[in-house]
């Protein structure tokens, strides 16, 4: 069997040096010592990411090659994603640095764990075989467990842990069958073999349908669509807010990337039956995450019944099935993880030792606390309310003109109609940050690089409202072949 | 024929003790009713000629981590009847479900389909072939980056255990004299600059 | 002889077996983890079934590391399912009485 190593070395060199970095990092660890320098480990990863990016960037090839027996990719899409997810992981670990040290959590594993969980993204973007896309998934998902139920006093946690831990398994264990099936049918792992064995032999589609339903329901369980959206709401409140903060953002790329990666580059031919079921899925999710966030009183829970609503508006673009539709889907994910990224970095602000402000009341009056912080707030709010200026408008907007192109407008309409209702819990916490009384005049403590990034993070969802364009175009490149 | 009884035989004898694991009262039960069902399924491997992963599943399943499952098992201290509460009011439904399932995919997968025509047994393998030689090349050839991936696999659940078990508990207070030797003037003495006071007579 | 939709069946019944399982034992933890191993037996049976039969060893490297995962997999349930013993004293998910599902 003739093995051509360097070229396929060549192509994963970002993962490999990351795999390095982590495992550096976990050695470095064991000689920290002293607990005032437990601090370097974070430098230590902050730099492996920024390696990492500067990698992606440099080993990009410029048409999509696949390596290693055509079980990995490397095109445009992942090279963006990817890119997206180092940057936005920098952030988040920048954000939680401060909170982990108010809540004495400052420690190495955090950030090794991280970097795997990083890396488990890295692999699932540029996944070409079902074995790969399951292989990263569960390098990302058995991070992700691990690092909720990191504080491990914390009942919360440890309970949010558990049951993340049984519904992911379940999860994993519906889309594996999924995967038997569709192995059993082919008689192969390899997606492009899959895609073509189903434009050959339309005979055997109705099996794999049967197999296809399984990785429905393993896609949507990992994406947090209804109706497997059980174990959003309780994790991301028991979570330690830097764990929430991490799992609401860089994951749901990648999420979207196993879907693209599974249903696109895989199932496409099938897309009148996937078609159907992600609209049943998206329409009960926008129905209950929407409704059911406007009774929350935790903005961690509500939060994290957003995420809901936002999946399922996400899942819209895949529906519409073309190019430019998934091009929205990407636009809208990269955006949600934005917008997510800087509310739970806001919570993490407020926050101090021993306290945690996620209650809705803890916004209250915020425009007397800090006027700057709360027209941050402010931002990604009506961002994410989907009001004009702001680019969550725009990221609704790309995906419902595909929507509306392949002429499906009762769903646009539909979808237009849960947003009208979901801003209303966006636009409370305005009121309740310009119109209350502060319950607490106690100044903002927090470092100064997170006053920087996180100001910069709500400049930027300002900024690219007025300028969508840019990274519109960014997605679309990204997704034409 | 003869082959077809031993299959039915153990796939009997696996539904039984999965059905089991489900339905005991006692996790220790459970478990060892799970290691039943993974003999089984082994025996079950070892007649699809996939001898290597049939000897690792015993090897690494019941040697390993079903004995993880009974050191967890005994080591907690569980008080068992409210975990049952509830079991029997579900089971009905539970079981109404299951068959109603068992029916659906039965349907397809007992299609004619997956019956004669496009899948046939292949002929036995000859004497001298190795299916763990060929499981090996595989492994270190074609499927290299799922390998190093698995190894990081086992990596995060390494930290992961230890980080989230390990707690050093402090059994005695005893004094460590190297330390105590090595105390130096600075550790224990700290000179303070004030400003002279003097008392207002 | 044996013949593939046999195996399927087999492994389509222990499949819901172990949801049956999960749905029936939603308050012990521990039953819930042996019912996911039996899940993941069930998806390895499919595998070195259709292996078998397509004379394509591929699944049964699939299968091989379905095992990896889940031998991983279970220590971290394990691990987490101790800690969140020494924290309650209980391993029932259901009087998790802090938050709502």
């Amino acid at each position: 069997m003739e093995f051509d190593m360097v070229n396929n070395l060549i192509l994963v060199v970002p993962e490999l040096t990351l795999l390095i970095l982590a495992c550096l990092a976990l050695v470095i660890d064991t000689f920290i010592k002293n607990p005032a320098s437990r601090g370097g480990i974070y430098w230590f990863t902050q730099t492996s990411l920024i390696v990492t990016i500067c990698l992606i960037y440099f080993y990009c090839p410029h048409q999509p090659t696949v390596a290693f027996e055509n079980s990995f990719i490397s095109d445009p899409m992942s090279t963006v994603l990817k890119m997206f997810i180092c940057l936005i992981s920098f952030v988040v670990f920048l954000y939680s640095r401060d909170y982990l040290k108010e809540n004495d959590l400052l420690k190495g594993e955090y950030f090794i764990l991280g970097l795997f969980a990083v890396l488990g993204m890295m692999v699932m973007v540029s996944a070409y075989s079902l074995l790969t896309v399951y292989l990263g998934l569960e390098l990302l998902s058995l991070s992700l467990y691990s690092m909720v139920a990191m504080h491990r006093d914390s009942q919360p946690a440890t309970e949010a842990a558990m049951k993340y831990f049984v519904l992911g398994a379940l999860a994993s264990g519906m889309l594996l069958y999924g995967m038997s099936i569709l192995y059993g049918v082919t008689g192969s792992l390899q997606l492009t073999v899959v895609a073509e064995y189903i434009v050959q032999q339309s005979d055997a589609n109705h099996f794999l349908v049967f197999g296809l339903a399984f990785v429905i329901v393993g896609v949507a369980f990992k994406l947090g669509a209804a109706p497997f959206h059980m174990w959003i709401p309780d994790v991301y409140q028991g979570a330690p807010t830097s764990v929430t903060l991490f799992i609401s953002s860089a994951p749901k790329l990648a999420a979207f990337a196993m879907a693209m990666r599974l249903l696109v580059d895989g199932m496409f031919p099938l897309l009148g039956d996937w078609q159907g079921m992600l609209i049943i899925l998206s329409i009960l999710s926008m129905a209950t995450g929407n409704i059911i966030a406007i009774s929350q009183t935790n903005i961690k829970r509500m939060l994290a019944y957003s995420t809901i609503a936002h999946v399922g508006f996400l899942l819209l673009g895949l529906i519409a099935g073309s190019r430019a539709g998934f091009a929205g889907s990407m636009f809208y994910v990269i955006i949600y993880a934005l917008m997510s990224m800087g509310s739970f970095g806001m919570i993490i602000l407020l926050g101090r030792k021993g306290f945690e402000a996620d209650n809705l009341d803890d916004f209250k009056g915020l425009a007397e606390r800090s006027p700057w912080f709360a027209f941050i707030m402010l931002c990604l709010m009506f961002s994410m309310a989907g009001v004009p200026p702001f680019v969550g408008f725009w990221a609704k907007w790309f995906v419902l003109k595909e929507l509306v192109a392949v002429d499906m407008v009762w769903l646009a309409a539909l979808a237009v109609l849960f947003s009208i209702i979901g801003a209303y819990y966006y636009l409370r916490i305005v009121k309740l940050m310009y119109f209350d009384q502060p319950t607490s005049m106690l100044a903002i403590k927090a470092s100064q690089q997170m006053r920087l990034v996180l100001s910069l993070n709500g400049l930027v969802i300002l900024a690219l409202g007025l300028v969508p364009n840019v990274l519109m175009a960014l997605c679309i490149s990204a997704l034409t072949r | 024929m003869f082959e077809q009884i031993i299959f039915y035989f153990f796939a009997a004898l696996l539904v039984l003790s999965a059905a089991m694991v489900i339905t005991v009262r006692n996790p220790v039960f459970a478990a060892l009713f799970l290691v039943l069902s993974f003999f089984s399924s082994a025996a079950i491997w070892l007649m699809l000629e996939a001898e290597f992963l049939a000897i690792v599943l015993v090897l690494v399943y019941v040697g390993a981590v079903m004995v993880l499952f009974l050191f967890v098992v005994m080591m907690l201290d569980i008080n068992l009847s409210p975990l049952r509460e509830g079991f029997a009011r579900y089971l009905p439904v539970g079981i109404v479900v299951a068959l109603l399932m068992v029916v659906a995919m039965g349907l397809v997968v007992r299609s004619n389909y997956f019956g004669a025509g496009h899948y046939y047994a292949s002929v036995p393998h000859e004497a001298g072939y190795s299916n763990t030689t060929e499981l090996g090349n595989m492994l270190y050839t074609t499927y290299l980056y799922q390998f190093e991936i698995a190894g990081a696999i086992l990596l995060v659940a390494i930290i992961a255990a230890i980080s989230l078990t390990l707690r050093r508990v402090k059994l005695n207070k005893a004094m460590k004299p190297e330390e105590q030797v090595a105390v130096k003037r600075k550790d224990r003495v700290r000179m303070v600059k004030m400003a002279p006071e003097k008392r207002e007579p | 002889m044996i013949i593939l939709s046999d195996v399927l069946t087999l492994a389509a019944i222990l499949f819901c077996i172990s949801v049956a399982g999960i749905f029936l034992n939603r308050k012990n933890v521990l039953i819930l983890l042996m019912c996911i191993e039996l899940m993941l037996l069930s998806v390895n049976m499919n595998f070195i079934a259709f292996s078998h039969f397509l004379s394509d060893i591929h699944g049964q490297v699939f299968v091989f590391f379905i095992l990896t995962v889940a031998a991983a997999e279970s220590a971290i349930g394990l691990a987490i399912l101790v800690v969140l013993f020494r924290n309650r004293n209980t391993i029932n998910v259901n009087d998790l009485g802090t938050m709502k599902g």
